[in-house]
């Protein structure tokens, strides 16, 4: 037992853990339209976060990614060759150009953002996709011998995306089966999907009530890898609500009706999927009830 | 009263014991060396002679081994 | 699991130290943390006064104890022990305790106590000052950090890294002899007198009446090991003897740091360098961690050599100035087969002799040395104080690309027949089939309570090796035989 506890300890030493932090910059979260300086101070507790994750091993590695109401960017790593930065303080220079990357990317962005003129909903699943496809490009780069950990981290004070229901699914599976465990911190907001996404790939959900320890939250429950959580005590899981939405005006439901062919979720009966176009039968004399009636399982 | 006596204090398997065994009671290596038998896995023996056990048991091992593999394939 | 291995053998070899047959010392090798902890209190606490320093500290802590630190790097008061050690599972209690102790032995952290009466945990101050600079900023740049103009022919890095292992060969040629040997060598191909003297101080080599300066039998280990280890054996050593030649210790560590953390491929400048400094960078040029073309010149580059000395593996990704990560090209050049031939692609004459050491050579081709594992010449290694393990690792070091292809290589760890590497080990085996104790019996005790006294005694001062009660029979170390005598005396005087 204890040989195997070694060798895992050994494995996890030498491993590259890679975390994706997908940070949503929507103007219409509820913390922002408070004050502009709350994303300030989030920012600051973020690249704090990133740079104690870089702290931890030598060969650890970091991604950020800006998540908005029209268009998701890297805010770090930046294609192309890195600014030239020389130090100024003390700061190790790789946390420097960390800092300095994101804040300049994210200011740029900030300007460029078209205006807003009702809250709009965060492009938060199709982020999440982007980070997929970044940790599996990198994963395939990775030497021979060399094992890669991979795990991505929400942070978002958005309101529930049900709209994207189909795509948030579509990342949590394959999440899942690559092995990439999705954290999510929640600014004030319970999240009914994203607690799904975490639940299905093993990873922690935390619904942060105060900005003010931010950091001191993250530092304590998600900068843990996620090979050695089971050493430390963090908050147990809260209880996951596993409905679905329907199709048809995506909201979430207890009950409605599944298409027998791809498994489309309906609120209301219709005779033609939506999704695959499949014709149902009209079981005999005009049905009151449907047959296909049928209680949404777990996972859909 | 106690009795005191210097030497080397070695700790084996079983079988290479009893190879020890064997050769302190043919004075093998030309006379007796065994101070004492401790136990199964240990015995006391002058220090001089440990040099010439190393190269006894030694030869011993070349003996009993054989080449793995055929140098001229 | 090499450490360990060290640390087997090393013990082994110091309970036999007097003896004539396995009487000669191994080569230690330290890591970090090792080498800090036998540091006093007052130096570790000058250590943490740089940021660099701490950052290394901080990434050799065992994982929990990473977690305990950040998580009490921004509290600004002492944290009382149960509520640090309610953060753990209860179940890994045992890695907990050993995190706390390599953390107070570190001096990192230290018990004090707070209103109420309970024991707390505090961070050094010093180490908490350092770490959180290096972390957020603020305070002093590090020392080499000076902006630079724009380098007008700026090396790259697969010139850094030929540059840096040429240098860091000449030391291993002259190691072996070979380098001055060899026709054609220039001046620069030899190495300085100070190198000498760090070899000579770490026992590498010694100096011989007869034919001048031999490499020893812990410079045939240190060969076998990897690069990095070399590299950081060799500079442990230097920074032994650095205090002597009038440089600083803390400033020496703290700049070998910031270069383990610098970005290969980039210029730094060594403007503002105390002039002892500039000494110390002259040698690290001389050793290949780093690049500078002038002397005079007030810029150099680090080489892999330096941003790897902290990595704990060999060929770990390492931070360059591309987005793409840059691993060494891969210079393996030995092929092992099962039939335990071993075909080594190298013109080296420093690779064919430490092949040498431990097979039999039977052909030599230009480019192309042919040879076998026998059980003779790995038994002439192991003679010569080489350990199984050290085999096995340099030929897995060196594997050439194709093994590390194989099946076999993908499942297992290594890319080594797996035949070949039991075998290697049970020959090692094989000859330690005796543990020798030089020691002192105590046998025909008149009583049972005189032999307890005595055993007791023994015991208590550490020099007992075996015993049995039934046989009133006793073991002691030969060192401790004198204390032990002297005790009897005085006992048996009571006594009687």
């Amino acid at each position: 037992m204890d040989a195997v506890e070694q060798a895992a300890t050994k494995e996890a030493e030498s491993s590259i853990d890679l975390l994706v932090i997908v940070l949503d910059t929507n103007p219409s979260q509820q913390f922002v339209r408070q004050s502009p300086q709350n994303l300030t101070q989030v920012l600051e507790s973020i690249i704090a976060f990133g740079n104690a994750h870089l702290m931890q091993k030598a060969q650890n590695q970091l991604a950020v990614i800006s998540c908005s109401h029209h268009s998701t960017d890297f805010l770090y790593p930046v294609p192309g060759r890195q600014v030239e930065l020389r130090q100024i303080d003390g700061q190790y220079e790789a946390f420097s150009l960390v800092e300095k990357t994101v804040k300049q990317q994210l200011g740029n962005i900030l300007m460029n953002a078209p205006r807003l003129s009702s809250p709009c909903e965060s492009l938060l699943a199709g982020s999440m996709t982007m980070a997929l496809c970044y940790i599996s490009r990198l994963q395939r780069n990775v030497a021979a011998g060399a094992k890669m950990h991979s795990r991505i981290l929400v942070v978002t004070g958005s309101n529930e995306c049900a709209s994207q229901y189909m795509t948030f699914m579509n990342v949590f599976f394959t999440a899942q089966k690559l092995g990439i465990v999705v954290d999510t911190c929640a600014l004030d907001k319970t999240l009914s999907l994203l607690q799904q996404g975490c639940d299905i790939t093993n990873g922690q959900f935390l619904k942060v009530t105060q900005l003010d320890g931010l950091l001191q939250y993250l530092l304590w429950v998600f900068l843990p890898a996620p090979q050695m959580r089971h050493k430390l005590v963090l908050p147990p899981p809260p209880k996951v609500d596993y409905r679905a939405s329907c199709f048809c005006h995506r909201e979430l439901i207890d009950i409605g009706y599944v298409c027998s062919v791809c498994l489309s979720v309906f609120c209301k009966y219709s005779p033609i999927c939506t999704t695959c176009h499949t014709i149902f039968k009209t079981p005999g004399p005009l049905p009151i009830k449907p047959k296909k009636k049928k209680k949404v399982e777990k996972q859909m | 009263m106690v009795n005191v006596i210097k030497g080397v204090l070695v700790e084996c398997d079983p079988a290479m014991k009893q190879f020890l065994l064997h050769l302190d009671e043919k004075s093998a290596l030309g006379r007796k060396f065994i101070i004492q038998d401790l136990d199964e896995n240990h015995l006391f023996i002058s220090t001089d002679i440990v040099d010439v056990l190393q190269a006894r048991v030694d030869e011993l091992m070349d003996r009993i081994s054989f080449p793995l593999h055929d140098k001229d394939a | 699991m090499a450490d360990t291995k060290f640390g087997r053998y090393a013990s082994c070899s110091s309970v036999n130290m007097s003896l004539p047959v396995q009487g000669l010392t191994n080569l230690e090798c330290k890591n970090l943390q090792d080498y800090l902890q036998s540091r006093t209190p007052e130096t570790l606490e000058k250590l943490y006064t740089h940021p660099p320093i701490c950052l290394a500290v901080y990434r050799e802590l065992p994982e929990i104890a990473r977690q305990f630190i950040i998580r009490i790097l921004f509290v600004d008061q002492p944290v009382p022990k149960a509520v640090v050690s309610s953060w753990g599972a209860q179940r890994c209690a045992k890695d907990q305790t050993e995190a706390a102790s390599c953390l107070t032995n570190l001096n990192v952290w230290r018990v004090t106590a707070i209103p109420g009466g309970l024991a707390a945990w505090e961070l050094s101050p010093t180490f908490k000052k350092s770490l959180r600079q290096a972390l957020l900023g603020g305070g002093k740049p590090w020392t080499m950090t000076n902006t630079v103009e724009k380098d007008s022919k700026p090396r790259d890095i697969s010139f850094l890294d030929s540059y840096a292992m040429s240098r860091w060969r000449c030391v291993l040629h002259y190691m072996v002899g070979t380098g001055a040997r060899s026709s054609g060598t220039t001046d620069a191909e030899a190495i300085s007198p100070d190198a000498v003297r760090i070899l000579l101080h770490a026992n590498l080599m010694k100096r011989d009446d007869r034919d001048g300066i031999t490499i020893t039998r812990q410079g045939f280990q240190f060969l076998l090991l990897d690069t990095r280890a070399q590299v950081w054996h060799f500079m442990l050593q230097y920074l032994d003897t650095c205090e002597e030649r009038g440089i600083p210790l803390p400033e020496c560590l703290s700049m070998l740091f910031q270069l383990s953390f610098s970005t290969l491929g980039r210029d730094y400048s060594s403007e503002g360098m105390s002039c002892q400094m500039l000494t110390f960078l002259q040698h690290l040029r001389e050793f290949g961690l780093v690049f500078q073309r002038k002397r005079k010149e007030g810029r150099f580059y680090p080489t892999r050599l330096a941003v790897n000395v902290t990595n704990k593996e060999e060929g770990q990704v390492v931070r360059t100035t591309l987005t793409e990560d840059v691993h060494l090209q891969n210079s393996g050049y030995i092929v092992v087969e099962t039939n335990y031939r071993i075909y080594a692609y190298t013109d080296s004459p420093l690779q064919v002799a430490v092949l040498g050491l431990f097979t039999e050579l039977l052909y030599r081709f230009p480019n192309l040395v042919v040879g076998v594992l026998t059980r003779d010449s790995v038994r002439q290694a192991l003679r010569g104080g080489i350990t199984a393990e050290q085999i096995v690792s340099y030929l897995e070091q060196y594997a050439h690309p194709n093994m590390k292809l194989m099946e076999s290589a993908i499942r297992s760890k290594s890319c080594l027949p797996p035949t070949v590497v039991d075998q290697i080990k049970l020959w090692e085996m094989e000859r330690n089939r005796f543990i020798y104790t030089e020691g002192v019996v105590y046998n025909q005790f008149l009583s049972q309570n005189d032999y307890l006294t005595l055993r007791d005694y023994a015991l208590s001062i550490n020099v007992l090796v075996w015993q049995n009660e039934r046989t009133r029979t006793m073991v002691v170390q030969k060192n401790g035989h004198d204390d032990v005598k002297r005790y009897w005396k005085k006992y048996s005087k009571i006594a009687g």
